[in-house]
């Protein structure tokens, strides 16, 4: 589903954001990928969306050869990846059903195919009574459980998070991680940057480290401190 | 990639509204600029009119009687051909005469349905060598059997062209100029719109939005500044072409009493603002999407 071939990414000169990253992620599969800032987690996510391109080697996303898709192609790239932030990137002026919808009108289907997918899918994140909120009417989870519902709309492959509970309470953001658990139980693999020990730790998933631009460790079911998974 | 309609119209009028001063600004100037293009082209093409019978260097007009014997014909052929002082001459015959007549006074139907063409006076354009002969040998033919009138008036002609040619001049140059601040003014609004929507650009990359869909809202705007600046212009130069006839018919400016601006003249003209708007908007709006949007 994904795959890294030795990859190098440089944004000033002589400084590597990514030295020579190999990895491999399946379809379905639940990964963190975690380690301290500046150590290449949002470089890496960045290169998987194809915002922007390696230097050297190669990225694979859904059988595709990223630096081999031509920049107008992008687009129709990105409708198999889903992607969360911690700032939820929601259009403030747009309900939530709106924001869903947008996701759809985009893409250029139909009002019809809106009306009878989106309050199906915030019905899945649980917000089916707050459809026709405002963001800033809605709690920080509820947002982010908007930003989720849009970016599982089109059914992608891959949800790509980057900190999705960096600005969410504890237990606000289990809430959060159940609904990334059932989207991955669906066959959709996740890819989450985090910071979050706790979540890390009690989820026993796969961990990637990364460290100033290399990956220190890759465990298939790890936790956030170093040592080894009983 | 499935633009629909409705949407393209929401975006593209929510943006207008949005910026309506800007774009209000740039509309005007854009009318402005393509009025000062028609009024331009109206007065070119209202003196070529008016000047049609000069062309090619003519400083002399014969017109022989319609009714003239062959042998009147004759002999003033035979003058042209054997005067020294003749560089060339040519012969204009009823028929195209009868063209030009319909032409220079189209907007006059009273007086074209009254003139048939056997009416019409066949003539003699004459280019001489020296031009400032053309008194003296207008003398000649004046008043010959056969000869109804000679004309050699070129001179306040060739003052008229100048001036027009001039006056056209300094009104494209304007033109130019303020098309050319209507560009800056569209891009301008254009780049104010992308920027105050930039988060939405932000997020509608983010779920796959093509670039095109992004782009034809902003570049739908500029369009519809351009048409409407040119609508506007196209107005101001039919009242232009009525001032015109007006100030002709008030002041019976008897140099002017060719200036005609026929249909087809102010046709053409209203495709030029027309086109000139509508290319100046998209440009506009195509250069600030470029720059702004890099998608």
């Amino acid at each position: 589903m994904i795959r890294l071939e030795n990859v190098y990414k440089s944004y000033a000169k002589g400084q590597y954001a990514l030295k020579g990253v190999s990895l491999e992620i399946e379809r379905g599969e639940f990964v963190f990928l975690i380690g301290p800032s500046g150590s290449g987690k949002s470089t890496m996510l960045r290169l998987l969306l194809r915002e922007d391109t390696a230097d050297q080697g190669s990225v694979w996303v859904a059988g595709k050869d990223l630096a081999k898709i031509p920049s107008w192609k992008v687009p129709y790239f990105r409708r198999n990846i889903g992607s969360i932030f911690q700032d939820f990137r929601l259009l403030p002026n747009k309900t939530a059903y709106e924001n869903v919808a947008f996701a759809l009108e985009v893409i250029g289907k139909s009002r019809k195919v809106a009306e009878k997918q989106v309050p199906q899918i915030l019905e899945l994140v649980g917000l089916a009574d707050k459809m026709h909120r405002l963001p800033h009417e809605l709690s920080g989870g509820e947002q982010q459980r908007v930003a989720i519902a849009r970016a599982f709309i089109n059914r992608p492959l891959i949800l790509l998070a980057d900190e999705p509970t960096g600005n969410l309470d504890p237990e606000t953001a289990w809430g959060v991680m159940r609904l990334l658990e059932r989207i991955n139980r669906t066959g959709t693999a996740v890819v989450m940057a985090t910071h979050d020990v706790g979540i890390v730790d009690q989820m026993r998933r796969r961990v990637i480290e990364m460290d100033s631009g290399c990956i220190a460790r890759d465990q298939v079911r790890g936790v956030y401190g170093l040592g080894v998974a009983q | 990639m499935g633009l629909s309609v409705e949407y393209v119209v929401r975006e593209t009028a929510g943006n207008l509204w949005r910026n309506r001063l800007m774009s209000l600004a740039a509309m005007l100037t854009i009318a402005v600029s393509l009025a000062l293009v028609g009024s331009a082209l109206l007065l070119k093409q209202g003196v070529a009119t008016s000047t049609q019978a000069w062309k090619g260097g003519v400083q002399l007009l014969i017109f022989m009687q319609p009714n003239a014997t062959k042998s009147q014909d004759r002999a003033v052929v035979t003058q042209l051909q054997t005067l020294p002082s003749i560089e060339k001459y040519f012969y204009v015959d009823k028929a195209v005469s009868y063209q030009e007549f319909r032409r220079l006074f189209a907007n006059q139907p009273d007086l074209l349905n009254s003139v048939s063409e056997s009416q019409i006076p066949p003539s003699y354009r004459v280019v001489l060598k020296n031009p400032s002969e053309a008194p003296s040998i207008g003398q000649i033919f004046n008043g010959q059997p056969g000869v109804k009138a000679v004309d050699y008036n070129f001179a306040a002609i060739q003052t008229l062209e100048k001036i027009s040619s001039i006056a056209q001049g300094v009104i494209i140059g304007l033109a130019v100029i303020l098309l050319l601040s209507a560009t800056v003014l569209i891009l301008n609004v254009i780049r104010v719109a992308i920027f105050s929507r930039r988060r939405e650009v932000m997020v509608m990359k983010l779920v796959g939005a093509t670039n095109w869909f992004i782009r034809i809202p902003f570049m739908l705007e500029g369009f519809t500044q351009g048409l409407l600046g040119a609508l506007i212009a196209a107005g101001a130069v039919l009242a232009i072409r009525a001032l015109f006839n007006y100030l002709i018919e008030r002041f019976q400016v008897h140099l002017l009493s060719g200036f005609v601006l026929t249909s087809h003249d102010v046709l053409m003209t209203e495709i030029v603002v027309f086109v000139v708007g509508v290319v100046v908007g998209t440009m506009g709006s195509a250069l600030a999407v470029r720059r702004y949007l890099e998608v």
